[in-house]
């Protein structure tokens, strides 16, 4: 079955053609046949690049006004004669659409309907960033591609596993009786398809395994995947809370947004943009919010890089060893994302100091899994780590087939 | 209506920053001015704003960028013809006004809406001039445009119930709360609120409390984010004593008959924040001291 994977954000969409069936899950051979994405939606200068597997990536530039447009740019060059990738759009039997908030409503993939695009949009209070944006996409495939089922998966819903006492914020209850106050999580289906990859590597069944899992992009997580399942993670009710990341402080004493907002005269609008766009690594460096950028500059000797490196390091080794303590202990620690897959140096600085939880790195596996999987730590160390580059698009091809197909759900909504 | 490009008459203050609004909402815009080198210094301006912005993080480089390139300033009318809607923040003067509204009725297309940002002339008195008083509405952005979450909406005699719906769609659109509001001189916030900056400024001119301690209070003890003489120093004090004696002379009514105070200080040239001193000295847009010597009880 062809399955069209959508990811739509404010300006932008991005997109996978993936063929899938249950035979090929099973053989855990299915794969895209193109991958793309359109930037700037909503001028005369939008970019749409798109790579066809095994052939050339090519770009074109133009007018691209709204979310329609772009999906159906996207038909068009799929079922090019010269370029696409299948013979006719009509190929495609499924949409999989990448939704962010879930909120309380829905603790796993489901197909859209009026009543759930109703949920999502209740959500939308909770994601004012990303579900409208998430839903027009939906309305936009919905018109183009009628006849086909159309399903959504969700960032948070993989986190629905939470206990209360993980989920809950220190403030008085009612908040989350009246305002769903609580820790949903994020990158749930990253830290999903991880984990679940990481069995076949670790070579013992998920039952019996305990993973902290570390999704370090621009935006960045940590999860504590026990037997399977979210037990806790590191981003909060929104995307700020956790790690430092490229451009989000990340864990802060909310009295300082207060004592900033008054010292600084900032409207709630500038001190959010503050906190979400120019702290993290660029606000610490003053240089950028790339790591690779940072890395360089340190080696250069800059100070305030080096320390945003540090800064980014040591809270990622603090939550690794809070979740091992969380769960009683760890098996192995996985690293993805961007920088999780391509950095072997942050792994390395961020992994130092948990020999005594009785990890040993091996520094040349470490410096070769470069955006490969493959294992980090030293034969017989009795903590693992691994290399494991996520796959978002997989699993919600995987997820919408399922839901077509009303397959089985897979266990503890592992893979 | 997805709008795709906004035309703007006027690239003074209020123009900026709509088009500001605007263009950060997704939104192309036009900004016409008088002259090519007013255009740039309009330009500049936004430009200088946008960096302020930056500068108490709000806005990234990249949103700046992204943001500029939204908006192109020009002095040619006929560049407006291809803009969905046009907004007119020229002065507040009716004579202006209604010689901008002739100019666009005879340069737009016949279905194009206008709107006109006043605080307190006459809707129908400015549309009369535009040759479509049906397609021309009223909407008073607050200031500041970008932070301020409402605008009143005025329909004049003959706006249309299409042309309203039109602009409630661009509130919509720019994140603004509307509040309706019929013809009459003042509309709603500005009638309500210019008693209350008179009564502030008499207070100082009796000599019952000094400038500082009257906004003070005001502001602590009901929760207002700045006192009734700070906000007419950045508003700018000729501008208020223009919206007195327009509600003076449209109302006849002596609470809005201007402070003898406020009236001196224009004379004298202190116009508020933006020429250094008003009811408060200034320098670079922030109050820097306690109230002006003269002005002490």
């Amino acid at each position: 079955m062809m399955v069209l994977v959508l990811n739509c954000g404010s300006s932008s969409v991005k997109y996978q053609v993936i063929e899938t069936s249950l035979a090929l899950i099973e053989r855990d051979a299915d794969h895209a046949l193109a991958k793309g994405n359109i930037e700037r939606i909503g001028t005369s200068s939008a970019l749409h690049t798109y790579s066809p597997a095994g052939r050339e990536t090519l770009s074109e530039g133009g007018e691209i006004l709204e979310h329609r447009q772009a999906i159906a740019d996207i038909l068009r060059l799929i079922a090019d004669p010269e370029r696409g990738v299948l013979k006719n759009a009509s190929e495609i039997a499924a949409v999989g659409h990448r939704v962010v908030h879930a909120g309380e409503r829905f603790d796993r993939s489901v197909l859209l309907n009026p009543e759930v695009e109703r949920g999502i949009q209740a959500c939308s209070e909770l994601a004012p960033l990303h579900n409208p944006h998430n839903l027009r996409g939906i309305e936009a495939a919905r018109r183009l591609l009628p006849g086909v089922p159309h399903a959504a998966v969700f960032d948070t819903a993989y986190h629905h596993t939470m206990p209360p006492h993980a989920y809950l914020y220190g403030l008085p209850y009612v908040l989350y009786q009246r305002h769903g106050i609580r820790r949903y999580g994020f990158h749930g289906t990253s830290h999903r398809y991880v984990g679940w990859r990481s069995a076949a590597l670790l070579g013992r069944p998920r039952e019996h395994t305990r993973l902290v899992t570390c999704h370090l992009g621009n935006g960045a997580s940590v999860c504590a995947i026990d037997r399977g399942r979210s037990v806790d993670t590191s981003m909060g009710f929104t995307p700020l809370e956790g790690l430092l990341m490229g451009t989000r402080c990340g864990d802060l004493d909310p009295a300082v947004v207060f004592h900033v907002m008054h010292k600084e005269d900032l409207t709630e609008q500038q001190v959010t943009a503050l906190l979400n766009k120019h702290s993290g690594l660029a606000g610490v460096s003053g240089l950028s919010n790339d790591m690779r950028e940072l890395l360089a500059e340190e080696a250069k000797g800059h100070e305030r890089a080096h320390l945003a490196i540090e800064m980014f390091c040591y809270r990622l080794r603090k939550y690794i060893a809070a979740y091992a303590g969380a769960m009683g202990g760890v098996d192995a620690v996985i690293f993805t994302g961007g920088i999780g897959e391509n950095s072997p140096p942050i792994r390395e600085r961020s992994l130092r100091g948990l020999e005594f939880m009785g990890l040993e790195l091996d520094p040349e596996r470490n410096r070769a899994a470069v955006g490969r999987a493959g294992e980090i730590s030293a034969e017989g160390s009795a903590l693992r780590a691994l290399v494991i580059p996520t796959n978002e698009e997989l699993l919600i091809a995987r997820d919408t087939l399922r839901l077509v197909e009303h397959a089985a759900e897979p266990a503890a909504g592992v893979h | 209506m997805e709008f795709q490009k906004l035309g703007i008459v006027g690239g003074g203050f209020m123009g900026k920053s709509i088009a500001q609004k605007v263009a950060a909402s997704g939104i192309d815009v036009v900004v016409l001015e008088v002259s090519k080198p007013q255009a740039e210094r309009a330009r500049e301006e936004l430009a200088a704003s946008l960096d302020a912005e930056m500068a108490k993080w709000g806005i990234t480089a990249a949103e700046k960028q992204a943001l500029l390139a939204r908006v192109c300033f020009t002095d040619r009318i006929a560049d407006l013809a291809a803009t969905d809607m046009i907004i007119e923040t020229v002065t507040e003067d009716l004579a202006t006004k209604q010689d901008v509204m002739r100019r666009l009725g005879a340069t737009c297309p016949p279905d194009r809406v206008f709107i006109t940002n006043t605080s307190t002339l006459s809707i129908t008195e400015i549309a009369s001039a535009s040759g479509r008083a049906d397609r021309v509405v009223g909407m008073h952005f607050m200031h500041s445009v970008t932070q301020s979450p409402i605008v009143e909406l005025v329909r004049g005699a003959e706006t249309s119930d299409a042309t309203t719906a039109t602009a409630l769609e661009l509130a919509r659109t720019l994140g603004k709360t509307v509040i309706r509001v019929f013809e009459s001189p003042g509309y709603v916030v500005t009638r309500a609120m210019i008693p209350f900056l008179n009564e502030a400024m008499y207070l100082v001119l009796e000599g019952v409390a000094t400038a500082e301690d009257v906004d003070l209070g005001i502001r602590l003890g009901y929760e207002f984010k700045m006192g009734p003489l700070e906000y007419s120093d950045r508003v700018g004090l000729d501008k208020v004593l223009g919206w007195m004696e327009h509600l003076w002379r449209e109302l006849g009514d002596f609470k809005y008959r201007p402070c003898p105070l406020l009236r001196k200080l224009v004379r004298a040239g202190h116009l508020g924040r933006k020429s250094g001193r008003g009811f408060f000295v200034w320098v670079d847009g922030e109050r820097v001291s306690t109230t002006p010597a003269e002005s002490r009880p």
